[in-house]
């Protein structure tokens, strides 16, 4: 009887908490985790411009951001008021592993942030010795070292080798455990993204930025990152080697980066959502509000909003750049060269 | 802000001081409770005041089951019964309780100045600790944890590689292959296939393993333990207070041997705070093997309770170094304390908390003020304190049952639930056939770490002559060696704690 009534007691508790939310933000990590972070303070400042309707965040960690979303396509999303939110990890994964479900196409996009990862180093290491803490998640960052560091020759095997000679990829290091080791010495590259570069790197005397991504721009092609101007990659890359970068290893590159940075942090809800509407139009209020954005800043980095239509927009950019070659390009370079078992997915490519 | 602080700061004595009273609940129990609650910590420096509280003060209170009841506080009070209940039966319970809070307090004060106040100096430290340095310091952390705190080695060994077994299902960090995860049934063509289990993915969560193999057994144990309560003698407590204060620095030098061994157990990863009061409680006894006092250690002496207090605090307190530098547990509380700590977004052992002033300072203030708030609460308060204790533990049974469910299933996912109820088994069985769960739960904390630091020694491409020739991995490889010849030929005060 005791354990009935403390099981009925806490049952409620938890339908209670539900019932009072008008919006339920799904987040595929548990608390503390980086999107947790981000949707907990985006939510927070969501609120204020959603009349009175509250958020309520529904965590659903498992399978490394996996879990959460395929629940939500297979059909959390039939509840016109769930939102997804996404990150740079789940984008990776929709091209590279066959257990992500979910499908950006089919989606309304509320919004997404987008940004740009910084590589620095420490000054005068070689680029023959290249030394970094590995993470399937940093595929761009590595196919663009590779290319600047060995030149145009655009097949994989070529950027293989190249990998092979010049790079320690040092794995099992967590993020804390790699800013540590780099600060130490026993790695002499890095990459950050621009608010932790700031705060981790920056001040370190020894260190200097190596070259940026660039930033997704509307018609899909990439702009210098102002914070650290002229050294975009392909920027970088035109001026040492005298021709802007090609090939199916860049289109593959590109391709990594647009997916994990473009959609950083995405908020998306069903398609003809009725509530999709009002959540762009609070968002749009938001993102033009400063104490709003200044509070986001605060914890995660100032970054560009594409809200609702442009959001849309976006994603079908990214999703133009999957080609046949461009995603083979980018597998073979994951699985042969990094050592990650990933799988060609026929199923999502564009041509 | 400070206001918010304070109020925080109160709770958590409050509730630390209660959970301590608790038989057989103590700290770990009392932080993996407050999971459930983790949301309402919206600022993260509240947590660190909130949990900084529930250590120092539990370990204060929960010195009064044992002294009181005859049944260990939370696993680190053990040693107190062994005199201080007979004590409690000569109507000297007020004194026991006293000398007990006294020493604990002052080795708190103590050992907290030495480690707290200096901490942010220690961080230094860390740069000396590249990846050779850290993996001969798993090393001789797994060493002590199977040859130092248990005394069955075969089984603390087996349980060792059992929970490093758990701790490594998931994605494998060499190759991203998910593995050891096929446990779903499928019928494929009419045969049965087991098939993965996507929730494990991201590796088995730490909560429901905590509280199914160590607190859920515990709490069994309790709810069938037949206790002898002794009410309190209510004649002359407060002269049997000045007495246990006077005991307190008349046996001084057992109370600071007993924090030196505390504090030296504490900085060693993954002995808990059994083996430092048990250490602590063997050197007393040895060293009043001589004494002429009438009432010998071991039957109700006052030197035997005071000399395994000294380790109380002293163990708590210095736990904290290897948990916060390099995010490896001191302790089984520490471990939940890098829980909860990580849901508020301070990962320990990583350069964001390493250069954190702020970090330092709440943690600093928040452990000192604990002390003083609790000292006058825990003398003031000892004959009422002990009317929660003499509580009979099934009325605790189910709420800390259900706190701790609640914490486990914070997703409200039926995985959570199957892990869970996985957990409370296996915490079952090997408690009945006496495999460590410590080493267990070290084993699977620290497992990511090993894997991480066997795979960077080969990466970097280090060798046995990197052992030898660089300074702290010889050492660290010199005490391994050393942990493995005492703990199986020298170590007195094995326990049985599993």
């Amino acid at each position: 009887m005791k354990k009935m009534l403390i099981g009925a007691i806490a049952s409620m508790t938890m339908f209670a908490t539900t019932a009072f939310a008008d919006y339920t933000f799904v987040v595929p990590q548990k608390p503390g985790g980086g999107t947790a972070v981000w949707t907990a303070i985006v939510a927070g400042e969501l609120e204020k411009f959603l009349d009175g309707e509250k958020i309520k965040i529904q965590h659903i960690p498992g399978g490394r951001s996996l879990l959460g979303f395929n629940k939500w396509h297979q059909g959390l999303q039939d509840n016109e008021k769930t939102v997804m939110v996404s990150n740079g990890g789940n984008a990776l994964k929709y091209l590279l592993d066959p257990a992500a479900e979910y499908n950006y196409g089919e989606y309304t996009s509320i919004g997404m942030m987008n940004l740009t990862i910084v590589m620095g180093r420490k000054i005068g290491a070689s680029e023959n010795n290249i030394r970094i803490a590995a993470d399937p998640a940093r595929l761009p960052e590595v196919m663009a070292m590779m290319m600047l560091v060995c030149g145009p020759d655009g097949v994989a095997d070529h950027y293989n080798k190249c990998y092979n000679d010049n790079v320690t990829w040092v794995k099992g290091m967590q993020q804390g455990a790699g800013r540590l080791a780099y600060i130490r010495g026993e790695l002499n590259h890095t990459r950050e993204n621009p608010a932790a570069y700031k705060k981790h790197v920056a001040k370190d005397e020894g260190s200097e930025v190596w070259m940026t991504h660039g930033l997704l721009a509307a018609d899909g092609s990439h702009s210098d990152d102002p914070n650290h101007p002229g050294k975009q990659f392909e920027m970088l890359y035109e001026a040492r080697w005298g021709s802007a970068p090609s090939g199916a290893f860049y289109d593959g590159y590109k391709l990594s980066k647009s997916f994990r940075d473009g959609m950083q942090k995405a908020l998306w809800i069903k398609k003809d959502s009725p509530d999709a509407a009002k959540l762009i139009a609070a968002l749009t209020e938001m993102s033009k509000n400063p104490e709003s954005i200044k509070a986001i800043a605060k914890k995660v980095g100032n970054y560009d909003w594409a809200i609702g239509a442009d959001g849309d927009n976006n994603r079908d950019n990214i999703l133009s750049f999957t080609t046949e070659s461009a995603l083979k390009a980018m597998l073979q370079f994951q699985t042969d060269s990094l050592g990650y078992e990933s799988i060609y997915k026929e199923n999502i490519v564009n041509d | 802000m400070l206001e918010s602080y304070a109020i925080v700061l109160i709770l958590g004595c409050i509730y630390g001081f209660f959970i301590g009273l608790v038989p057989v609940a103590g700290a770990t129990v009392g932080l993996i409770a407050i999971y459930g609650f983790i949301g309402y910590f919206t600022d993260p420096y509240m947590l660190v005041v909130f949990t900084t509280a529930i250590v120092v003060t539990s370990s204060i209170g929960d010195s009064f089951a044992a002294v009181v009841m005859n049944i260990p506080g939370a696993g680190s009070a053990a040693a107190t019964m062994v005199d201080g209940f007979p004590m409690t039966r000569r109507g000297e319970s007020a004194r026991a309780l006293s000398a007990a809070i006294s020493t604990s307090w002052v080795n708190g004060v103590f050992w907290g100045i030495a480690v707290f106040f200096f901490l942010p100096y220690y961080t230094k430290i860390v740069l000396y600790f590249g990846s050779i340095e850290m993996f001969t310091f798993l090393v001789f952390a797994m060493t002590c944890v199977v040859f130092i705190s248990s005394k069955y080695f075969v089984r603390g060994a087996l349980a060792l590689v059992g929970g490093i077994t758990v701790g490594l299902i998931g994605m494998n960090p060499d190759d991203g292959v998910y593995r050891m995860m096929n446990f779903i049934p499928t019928i494929v063509d009419g045969e049965l296939e087991w098939t993965k289990w996507l929730y494990l993915a991201d590796g088995v969560n730490m909560i429901p393993v905590m509280a199914g193999v160590l607190a859920f057994p515990e709490l069994l144990g309790a709810l069938r333990t037949q206790v002898e309560t002794v009410k309190i003698n209510a004649d002359n407590i407060k002269a049997q207070l000045i007495q246990g204060i006077k005991d307190s620095w008349k046996y001084k030098i057992d109370g600071a041997r007993g924090g030196l061994i505390g504090a030296f157990v504490g900085l060693v990863p993954g002995i808990g705070g059994g083996i430092a009061d048990w250490f602590a409680y063997s050197q007393t006894v040895a060293a009043s093997s001589n004494s002429k006092d009438e009432i010998p250690v071991g039957k109700g002496n006052v030197r035997g309770v005071i000399g395994c207090e000294g380790a109380n605090n002293a163990q708590k307190a210095t736990s904290y170094v290897p948990t916060i530098l390099f995010g490896i547990p001191g302790a089984s509380f520490e471990v939940i304390i890098m829980g909860l700590f990580m849901y508020v977004g301070l990962e320990l052992g990583t350069i964001d908390v390493l250069q954190d002033e702020k970090f330092f300072d709440v943690l600093l203030s928040s452990y000192l003020w604990s002390l003083f708030i609790i000292l006058p609460v825990a003398y003031g308060f000892i004959r009422y304190a002990v009317y929660i204790t003499n509580i009979p533990f099934k009325y605790y049974f189910w709420p800390i049952l259900a706190s701790l469910v609640y914490s486990s299933t914070q997703q409200n996912m039926f995985e959570e639930y199957i892990v869970l109820g996985v957990c409370m088994i296996a915490g079952l069985i090997m408690k009945h056939l006496k495999f460590s769960r410590i080493s267990f739960l070290i084993g699977f904390i620290l497992s990511a770490r090993i894997e991480a630091s066997w795979i960077q020694f080969n990466t970097f491409g280090y060798g046995w002559q990197d052992i030898v020739f660089s300074p702290l991995p010889c050492l660290f490889a010199v005490l391994s060696i050393a942990a493995l010849i005492w703990g199986l030929f020298y170590n007195k005060a094995r326990i049985d704690f599993v």
